[in-house]
């Protein structure tokens, strides 16, 4: 699918004139004259990135960046500015702004930053796709198994889940091997980088231990 | 010439002659003595006239005979005057019954002087003094020493003559025409005209050596004395006696005959009497009427206090028509010193002197005070102007600081149709490129391009009027609520910048203000930019800067609020003062320098509270009066 680049500004001419060249140079287009047009249309599942003017009146270049965040986490944002202001840059820079791009800057400079943006966007595209394979795998398991794979994370011997869940350690060890066909690994330490990656170990970090 | 009109017959002078005889009959005088017993009372005298009371010379001499004796005697005098008529009415019996009147009217009131004015008076007081007043002092006398002699008056008279002397006239002629080469000496043919000449023919015989020629006309009709008299050479001197009659024996009053040869004449006309003054003559000799009043005034005083009294001669003068030297271009400097000049317009100096001195003392001190207060006025107006100009400096200052705290919103403005300008630009080019242009949609490009290079033309003019510096004030009538647009146009950018929201409410129709556009466009600015900062603390949701125009009491107003934490009261009467601010970065100027601005338009600013929180700012300006303009 084409990506689609979201200009969202409200000075009318500026985003038609910007639409009209990203447009001449091929691309996919969509303008916002404000960020809650933005929201209220976007399509999350629609790779692209957007181009967002720092200052709007209404909602701020940075309250829709932080409403994007929860709504598309994936869509890189490329922030446009009449001039440079450090205090905002460096908060947009914080909250994953990819890009920070001076108004009359080149077009050059915009068509790369657009490429990065897109490039970006796929990169985390597969990225997250891994993720959520690895969390559908998890989720595939057993309770008992999924009981005994929090344990195996966090180092516990056969012997300790054996005590810590009142059954044999030799039940632990066939629900083990069950574990690790099922999420298609061979040792303890995939495991443990597997549940890091779909952030299981804060979690159980936080929860008191068996 | 007052006398001799009515009398000319009787009186052959011209002039007149107050005699004031003391003249007690012969017995009394002797037994009463010299003196006339005054006891317990005022003294009485008794003045005759001759005529009746409208002769103007007898009344001229009555009346300087009458303020000498009043002042005299401080007042303490009784005066009587009698109009004895003896011209018109001759008659012996008139004459008698005259007497016999006064007789009777003055048997309780015997005077104790009488004065006779003229000859006639003097014959009848002479020939009655025993019915009318016994015992009292006359003097009598006559008109020139000539006919004084001849009138027959008791040696007990004393009398006040006045003479006419020809010689002196002369000599004031030729003082007032050093150069003139011929005498002409003008007489008529009654006999008293010929004894004039007669006497003339021997008082001017050696006078007239020193001239070419001189000439006497005499025997000539009134036609031609006009006629002989117009013909004169001019360097010549013309010497009036008296006309009472001409060759045909017709009689004239001599100074109507005098009068009508020096209308034409084309000399200068000299003559020895008064009454020829006004009648074209320059001038000459004589005695006036005032002179001989006051001279028996004299008499009569002495008569009264008993001292011994003798015949006198009332003092001569010389007198001249100012018109008449004027006419024949003498100069004044020649007449001989003492001379009295008749119908000279006394300069307004010589007549009101002292008021004139006090007036232009008044109009020289008003004059130096005016000089004080324009002065000063100059002064003020140097000083106004210097402070204006310090206004017109730290107004520029202020614009300039406000230019700057909003240059970075401004550039973002102008940055805005710059891009878009340019990516439109570019986008065109890429679209040309192309296989197939879209040439409707170039064509749109083209027509946004020049959209937005106005609007960054506008956003640059609007800055150079923010920044325009001025050397005296740009006096314009214009719109509150353009001028308000115009600012919350500049200061949109920033608003956004900082999440405030900007809401304008305008007055419909116009407001119309005399003053600088960019003056007040900053004063709008600087209460902008204030309330801007005043909700630097406030949560982003509730920044809002409202400006509202509106019309009260022949003023156009402005508000601007803001929700910001509002003004302490202690503070409110301090924030217009220079130097007060409560910012850090704060100049402190921006308040007093729209309260300058303000005032210098004759408008005023006042801050307060919103009940709802925040500050409001009112700024007044008087509405400019044009032609009704309601729209």
């Amino acid at each position: 699918m084409k990506p689609v680049v979201h200009v969202v500004d409200d000075d009318k001419s500026y985003r038609t004139a910007t639409a009209r060249l990203l447009s001449a140079y091929g691309l996919r287009v969509e303008t916002y004259e404000s960020g809650d047009q933005f929201l209220a249309r976007l399509s999350t599942c629609e790779p692209g990135c957007v181009l967002l003017d720092l200052q709007m009146p209404g909602q701020s270049g940075l309250q829709i960046q932080r409403r994007l965040c929860e709504r598309a986490p994936l869509l890189p944002v490329v922030f446009l500015t009449g001039e440079g202001d450090i205090k905002a840059s460096v908060e947009a820079m914080k909250a994953g702004a990819k890009d920070f791009l001076e108004k009359n800057s080149t077009t050059a400079a915009l068509m790369e930053a657009i490429d990065r943006a897109f490039i970006q966007y796929e990169r985390q595209q597969v990225e997250h796709d891994r993720l959520q394979a690895q969390r559908a795998l998890v989720a595939g398991l057993s309770p008992r198994e999924a009981e005994v794979f929090r344990l195996v994370i966090r180092g516990h011997l056969n012997k300790q889940i054996a005590y810590a869940l009142g059954i044999s350690e030799r039940t632990v060890k066939v629900h083990r091997h069950q574990v690790m066909e099922k999420l298609g690994i061979r040792s303890a330490a995939e495991a443990v980088s597997i549940a890091a990656n779909i952030g299981l170990i804060n979690q159980d970090a936080a929860a008191p231990a068996g | 010439m007052g006398l001799s009109e009515r009398s000319g017959r009787l009186c052959r002078t011209a002039c007149f002659l107050a005699v004031a005889a003391a003249s007690v009959s012969t017995l009394q005088a002797q037994t009463s003595d010299t003196s006339v017993a005054i006891i317990d009372r005022v003294p009485r005298v008794l003045v005759l006239y001759p005529y009746d009371e409208r002769i103007a010379a007898t009344t001229a001499a009555g009346e300087a005979l009458r303020s000498r004796l009043l002042e005299a005697t401080k007042g303490k005098i009784d005066l009587f005057s009698e109009f004895l008529d003896l011209s018109r009415f001759p008659e012996g019996e008139h004459v008698a019954r005259m007497a016999r009147y006064l007789g009777e009217k003055y048997a309780v009131r015997r005077p104790d002087v009488v004065v006779a004015v003229g000859r006639e008076s003097a014959s009848f007081i002479a020939a009655n003094q025993g019915t009318i007043a016994p015992g009292a002092k006359i003097v009598a006398a006559d008109f020139g020493t000539t006919t004084a002699e001849k009138i027959d008056l008791p040696d007990d008279v004393i009398a006040a003559f006045t003479t006419f002397d020809i010689l002196k006239t002369a000599e004031m002629a030729r003082s007032l025409q050093p150069h003139a080469r011929h005498l002409y000496i003008v007489g008529g043919s009654s006999d008293f005209d010929r004894s004039w000449l007669t006497a003339a023919r021997a008082d001017l015989k050696q006078f007239s050596k020193s001239y070419a020629t001189t000439t006497y006309l005499e025997d000539l009709t009134i036609d031609e004395f006009v006629e002989r008299a117009s013909r004169v050479p001019p360097d010549s001197i013309i010497l009036a006696l008296t006309v009472f009659k001409d060759r045909t024996g017709r009689n004239f009053i001599p100074r109507d005959a005098i009068g009508q040869i020096a209308a034409t004449a084309s000399a200068p006309v000299y003559g020895p009497y008064q009454t020829y003054i006004d009648h074209g003559v320059v001038g000459g000799n004589t005695v006036t009427f005032e002179a001989l009043g006051r001279t028996v005034g004299n008499l009569v005083i002495d008569a009264i206090a008993g001292k011994p009294v003798s015949d006198l001669e009332a003092p001569q003068t010389y007198i001249a028509d100012a018109r008449q030297l004027q006419r024949w271009g003498l100069a004044e400097k020649d007449l001989p010193p003492g001379t009295i000049q008749m119908h000279k317009e006394r300069s307004l100096w010589e007549e009101h002197w002292p008021i004139l001195v006090a007036g232009s003392g008044l109009v020289l001190a008003q004059a130096s005070i005016i000089s004080v207060l324009l002065f000063e006025r100059r002064r003020r107006r140097d000083a106004e102007s210097r402070s204006r100009l310090h206004l017109l400096e730290a107004v520029h200052l202020n614009q300039s600081a406000t230019a700057g705290a909003l240059s970075s919103s401004i550039a973002h403005e102008l940055n805005q149709p710059l891009s878009a300008i340019r990516n439109n630009a570019e986008a065109a080019s890429v679209l040309l490129r192309s296989a197939n242009p879209d040439h409707e949609l170039i064509q749109q490009i083209l027509l946004d391009i020049q959209e937005d290079d106005q609007r960054a033309g506008d956003i640059i003019s609007r800055m150079r009027g923010m920044l325009k510096k001025r050397s005296e004030i740009d006096w314009q009538e214009f719109d509150l609520n353009d001028v308000t647009s115009s600012a919350i146009h500049i200061i949109h950018g920033e608003a956004e910048r900082r999440g405030i929201t900007l809401t304008s409410t305008q007055q419909p129709g116009e407001l119309p203000v005399r003053a600088d556009k960019v003056h007040v466009q900053q004063v709008i600015l600087n209460l902008a930019t204030n309330a801007m900062d005043a909700m630097l603390d406030a949560a982003p949701p509730g920044r809002a800067l409202t400006f509202a125009t509106g019309l009260a009491n022949e003023y156009a107003e402005l508000q601007v609020s803001d929700t910001g934490d509002g003004i302490p009261e202690e503070r409110l009467i301090r924030i217009f003062e220079p130097f007060y601010t409560t910012k850090q970065a704060g100049t402190g100027l921006g308040l007093s320098i729209a309260r300058a601005i303000l005032e210098t338009y004759g408008g005023s600013i006042c801050a307060g509270n919103r009940p709802e929180g925040g500050a409001v700012f009112r700024v007044a300006l008087p509405l400019a009066h044009r032609e009704e303009q309601s729209r």
